[in-house]
C-alpha cells in the first residue's frame, strides 16, 4: 500500500492490522517514522516508496476503469467504450519475467470520482491477471479515513473486503491462460509500440490470447490455439518459421504482416479485406497486403480471421467489460474472471463460455458462493444469466 | 415480363410499375389510387422450423406462388439486426425481441431455393462495422451456417460499406423524393432481380412503428450517410448510426446525391419517415414479410426505454405490397393503419404509410386490402393498449441512431 501523505498517525494503522495490506510504501522524513516502526511493530513490511522488495518489479500502470472522452464525443449506448486495465501488462511482465511478481502502480487521477466500487475494480483487475494493485488512496477518501468518517471507512472496508478475497483465491493465479490466438513477439525495441498495444486492444476485440515471446517457443507453445499473430518488423528465425509454419500444418491459422514472405499454398477466400490468405496443409495464413501500423485494426482483424465462432466468452448487457479465461494447472476446473468497470455492475447480464462443463459457481466479493446461476449449456458452451452483481464475478467451471 | 431487361431496367420498371404517379414526380396519388393487393396472414406461435415453413409457404402459396417472382432470379434479402449484437432486452436472445429471427430468414431462404431462386443474397448493415455479417450474428449467438445451409448459392454481404463492389450504386428514386432524389447504396440493392425486406414487428422511437419498409432505412451504408461518412467521398469503413438522416446536421459524402431542400425541417420524426419512403422508392420491396412471433414493445431496441417487454404475438404477415403488409401489420397490432401525425403510433411523427401511399406506393386503406389465411381479429396482438397503459410513446434517446 502506498501510505497517503497525511496518514502520520500511527494509530491509522490499526486499519490495517489483520487485512491482506501486509507491504506499505511509507514517505520519507522523520514524521513518518512513529509509522514505520509501529508497522514493524504489527508485523507489517515497510519499504520507501517506488522501491520494491527483492523478487517483486513495480510496473507503471493506469487507474482501471472506462476512460470517458474529453472532447465531449464519445461511443453511444451501443458503442464500446474505452477501458484501461492492467490486465495485459501484467500478463505480458510475467511471460517474460516469470519468476518476478508484478505489483501495479496505478493512483487513482486527482479530481474524479471514485467509490468503493472503484478501488474494488483498481484490485480486481490487477489481481485477476496474477499482480498486485498498489492500494493508492485518492485524498477525500484518505482524509476521511484519517478522522474515522464513516462514508471513508466503508469505501476501506470494501476495499480490504476486495483484497481479501483475492487473498483467499491465491492460487488462481497459478491458473494458465486459455486462448484462441497466440501473440508471437519479442515485445521490444522496434516492436515494443505495437506489440503492447496489440495485447492492449485484443482484450477490447474480445479476442483471448496467450503470450508468446519469440525466444521461448516450444513444441507445446501453440497447443490448443486456433491462430498466432505474427506483426514484428524483423523475419523470423528459421526455427520459429518452422514451428509456425509446423502449427498451420497441422490447422491453424498464422496472421502474417508482409515480412513474413510469400507462402507456398493455394488461394483461399478471405473473410477480411486486406489479407491475401492461402491454403497450407490443413491450415491457412493469412498475409497482409501491407505493414500493420493499427494494433486496434489489427486486433479487430484477427478477431474477424480467427471468427467469432471460436469466441471462448461472448458477453451481452455487460457494459464496458472484459474477461480473462484460465484453466487450473490440472485442467480440472476453468475459472473465468469477468470484469465491469463502469461504475456500477451490470444488469441482466449474460455470459456464454465456450467450453464444456459439468457444474458452474460463481463467486463475488460480496457473495462467496453462487450456486443457484441459472444455466443453460449450449452445446459447446455453457450460457450464464448473471444475477445483479458488482463489478467482478468470478466463474468456476468444473470440468 | 421480367425478361430480356438489364437489372436496372427491370428495377425502374417495377418501381413505376406500382404507380404512374411515380412519373410525374409530384405528389399525385391518394389512398384510392394506390395499389392494393393481398396480404396473407398467418398464426404462428413457436420458431420451430416445423411449424415457420408450412406457415411461410402457405402464405407464400396465397400470394400466387413463390415459383413465379424467384424462379432463376438473384434474390436480395433485407433482414433486421437493430443495434449492437451484445445488447439484449434482459436475458431474451435478441432473436426473441428485435432482430429477425434466423429461423424465418433460414425458412424463407429454404422457400426461396425450392421456388427456384438462382442466388440468394442475404443482406444487412450492421451496427458501425465492415465486419462480415456472419461475424455479426455469431456475436448475438446465431449461427449463420443454418441460414446459409437452407439454399444453395446462399451469401451474406454487409451492405454498411462498398463491400464486394468497385463503386457504389446510385439508385434514383422514381416519384423525386421527398428529401433525397437518389441514393448511392452497396452494389446488392442493385445486383438483384427481386427485393425482399423480413422485418420484425416492432413499434419504432421515430417512426412510431418499424415494419417492411422502415426495415429499408438500413440499406443505406453508414461510409456515405452515417456519422462518420467522408466529406466528399465516402469513409473506406462505416463509424456510428445515420445521424445525418436523423437531424439533417451535414449531408451525405459530396459524392452522393444531396438533399432536396437543405432548409426543410431537421426534425427527425419529419425526416425518417419521408426518408424511408424515398428509399423503398429508389428499391421496390418486392415481398415483405413481417414477423410477429415473438418481439417487444415499446420500440425497436431495448435502449429505447425502461419499459419494454418481451411478448408473443405469434403471427408472421407477408404481401407483395409492403405499404399493404404494413398497414395490415399495424391493424394486426392495434393501430389504425389510416392514422396520421399525432394519432399513435404516430404521436409525434409522420406516418410512413401516409407519405408512401401519397407517392403511390401502395394503399393503407384495410378496406381495398385482401387479407387472406388467419383473420386481422383472430391474430391480433394489442401493442395500441399496452402503449397506453405504458402512458407514453417510446421515448426518442439521443445517440443510438439506426
Amino acid at each position: 500500500m502506498q501510505w497517503p501523505e497525511g496518514w502520520k498517525d500511527p494509530g491509522v494503522l490499526d486499519l490495517v492490522k489483520g487485512t491482506p495490506i501486509d507491504y506499505l510504501l511509507v514517505p520519507n522524513g522523520p514524521e513518518f517514522d512513529a509509522v514505520r516502526s509501529h508497522a514493524q511493530q504489527l508485523g507489517i513490511e515497510v519499504g520507501d516508496p517506488g522501491r520494491a522488495p527483492g523478487g517483486i518489479e513495480i510496473v507503471k500502470g493506469s487507474w482501471p476503469g472506462v476512460q470517458w472522452p474529453t472532447n465531449g464525443a464519445g461511443a453511444g449506448p451501443t458503442g464500446v467504450p474505452w477501458v484501461n486495465s492492467n490486465g495485459w501488462l501484467i500478463r505480458l511482465n510475467r511471460a517474460l519475467h516469470p519468476e518476478i511478481a508484478q505489483w501495479v502502480d496505478g493512483p487513482p487521477p486527482a479530481k474524479s470520482f471514485i467509490d468503493a466500487d472503484s478501488y474494488l475494480i483498481a484490485i480486481a483487475d490487477s489481481a485477476t491477471h496474477g499482480g498486485r494493485w498498489i492500494v493508492a488512496l485518492d485524498e477525500p477518501v484518505a482524509k476521511g479515513i484519517a478522522v474515522r468518517e464513516a462514508k471513508s471507512l466503508a469505501v476501506w472496508k470494501r476495499l480490504t473486503a476486495t483484497a481479501a478475497f483475492f487473498a483467499v483465491h491465491k492460487t488462481w493465479t497459478d491458473y494458465s491462460p486459455v486462448g484462441v490466438a497466440g501473440i508471437v513477439s519479442d515485445f521490444t525495441g522496434d516492436n515494443e509500440f505495437f506489440s503492447h498495444e496489440l495485447l492492449n486492444l485484443m482484450g477490447r476485440a474480445g479476442l483471448h490470447y496467450r503470450i508468446l515471446p519469440k525466444d521461448r517457443i516450444s513444441a507445446t507453445s501453440f497447443e490448443s490455439l486456433r491462430a498466432v499473430s505474427y506483426t514484428d518488423a524483423t523475419s523470423p528465425s528459421p526455427e520459429l518459421r518452422r514451428q509456425i509454419l509446423q502449427f498451420v500444418q497441422a490447422g491453424g491459422l498464422l496472421i502474417a504482416a508482409p515480412i513474413w514472405g510469400e507462402v507456398a499454398g493455394s488461394p483461399a477466400s478471405s473473410p477480411q479485406p486486406g489479407y491475401k490468405v492461402q491454403a497450407v496443409g490443413k491450415g491457412r495464413v493469412a498475409l497482409a497486403d501491407d505493414v500493420p501500423t493499427d494494433p486496434y485494426s489489427w486486433a479487430a482483424d484477427t478477431a474477424v480471421l480467427v471468427s467469432h465462432r471460436y469466441d471462448l466468452v461472448r458477453f451481452w448487457n455487460s457494459g464496458a467489460s472484459r474477461s480473462f479465461y484460465t484453466m487450473s494447472p490440472d485442467r480440472k476446473q476453468a475459472v473465468v474472471h469477468l470484469l465491469f468497470y463502469a461504475e456500477r455492475g451490470p444488469d441482466s447480464a449474460t455470459v456464454r463460455v465456450a467450453g464444456r462443463y459439468r457444474a458452474v459457481r460463481g463467486s463475488t466479493v460480496d457473495a462467496p458462493k453462487i450456486e443457484d446461476l441459472a444455466i443453460q449449456p449450449q452445446g459447446d458452451g455453457v450460457e450464464v444469466r448473471l444475477p445483479q452483481v458488482s463489478q467482478y464475478v468470478a466463474l468456476e467451471l468444473d470440468v | 415480363m421480367l425478361r430480356n431487361h438489364t437489372r436496372r431496367d427491370w428495377l425502374c420498371a417495377a418501381a413505376s410499375a406500382v404507380s404512374g404517379a411515380y412519373l410525374a414526380g409530384t405528389r399525385l396519388a391518394s389512398a384510392t389510387e394506390a395499389p392494393a393487393g393481398r396480404v396473407a396472414l398467418a398464426r404462428c406461435k413457436t420458431y420451430d422450423p416445423g411449424e415457420v415453413t408450412p406457415a411461410l409457404r402457405k402464405m407464400f402459396d396465397q400470394l400466387g406462388g413463390l415459383g413465379k417472382l424467384v424462379n432463376g432470379k438473384t434474390v436480395a434479402i433485407k433482414i433486421n439486426l437493430t443495434g449492437s449484437p451484445t445488447y439484449r432486452l434482459g436475458y431474451e436472445p435478441l432473436e426473441n425481441t428485435h432482430y429477425t429471427h434466423p429461423a424465418v430468414i433460414a425458412a424463407t431462404v429454404q422457400l426461396l431455393g425450392m421456388a427456384g431462386a438462382r442466388r440468394i443474397r442475404v443482406l444487412e448493415s450492421p451496427w458501425a462495422t465492415a465486419d462480415p455479417v456472419e461475424e455479426y450474428l455469431l456475436q448475438a449467438n446465431i449461427e449463420p451456417r443454418d441460414i446459409l445451409g437452407a439454399a444453395r448459392n446462399v451469401e451474406f454481404e454487409n451492405t454498411n460499406y462498398l463491400g464486394f463492389a468497385k463503386k457504389y450504386s446510385r439508385l434514383k428514386v422514381p416519384s423525386g423524393g421527398y428529401v433525397f432524389p437518389a441514393f448511392d447504396l452497396n452494389h446488392s440493392y442493385e445486383d438483384c432481380d427481386v427485393f425482399v425486406s423480413i422485418a420484425k414487428m416492432k413499434e419504432h422511437a421515430t417512426a412510431g412503428i418499424t415494419l417492411s419498409m422502415k426495415n429499408c432505412f438500413g440499406i443505406t451504408p453508414c461510409t456515405v450517410y452515417g456519422e462518420g461518412a467522408g466529406v466528399d467521398e465516402p469513409s473506406i469503413l462505416p463509424k456510428g448510426g445515420r445521424d445525418l438522416i436523423h437531424a439533417g446536421n451535414r449531408g451525405p459524402s459530396k459524392s452522393a446525391p444531396q438533399e432536396k431542400d437543405p432548409k426543410s425541417p431537421r426534425q427527425d420524426t419529419w425526416r425518417v419517415p419521408r426518408t424511408v419512403v424515398d428509399l423503398v422508392g429508389a428499391r421496390p420491396i418486392h415481398l415483405a414479410i413481417i414477423e410477429g412471433v415473438k418481439t417487444m414493445t415499446g420500440g425497436e431496441g431495448p435502449w429505447v426505454s425502461p419499459y419494454q417487454t418481451a411478448v408473443e404475438p405469434g403471427v408472421m404477415l407477408a404481401g407483395l405490397n409492403p405499404v399493404n403488409t404494413d398497414a395490415v401489420a399495424m391493424s394486426v397490432m392495434g393501430f389504425d393503419p389510416m392514422a396520421d401525425r399525432g394519432t399513435p403510433p404516430f404521436e409525434q411523427c409522420d406516418s410512413t404509410l401516409k407519405l408512401a401511399e401519397d407517392v403511390g406506393l401502395g394503399t393503407r386503406d384495410l378496406k381495398r386490402i385482401e387479407v387472406i389465411g388467419a383473420r386481422i381479429a383472430e391474430v391480433r396482438f394489442d401493442f395500441a393498449t399496452l402503449r397506453k397503459r405504458r402512458g407514453s410513446m417510446p421515448e426518442r434517446p439521443l445517440g443510438m441512431r439506426g
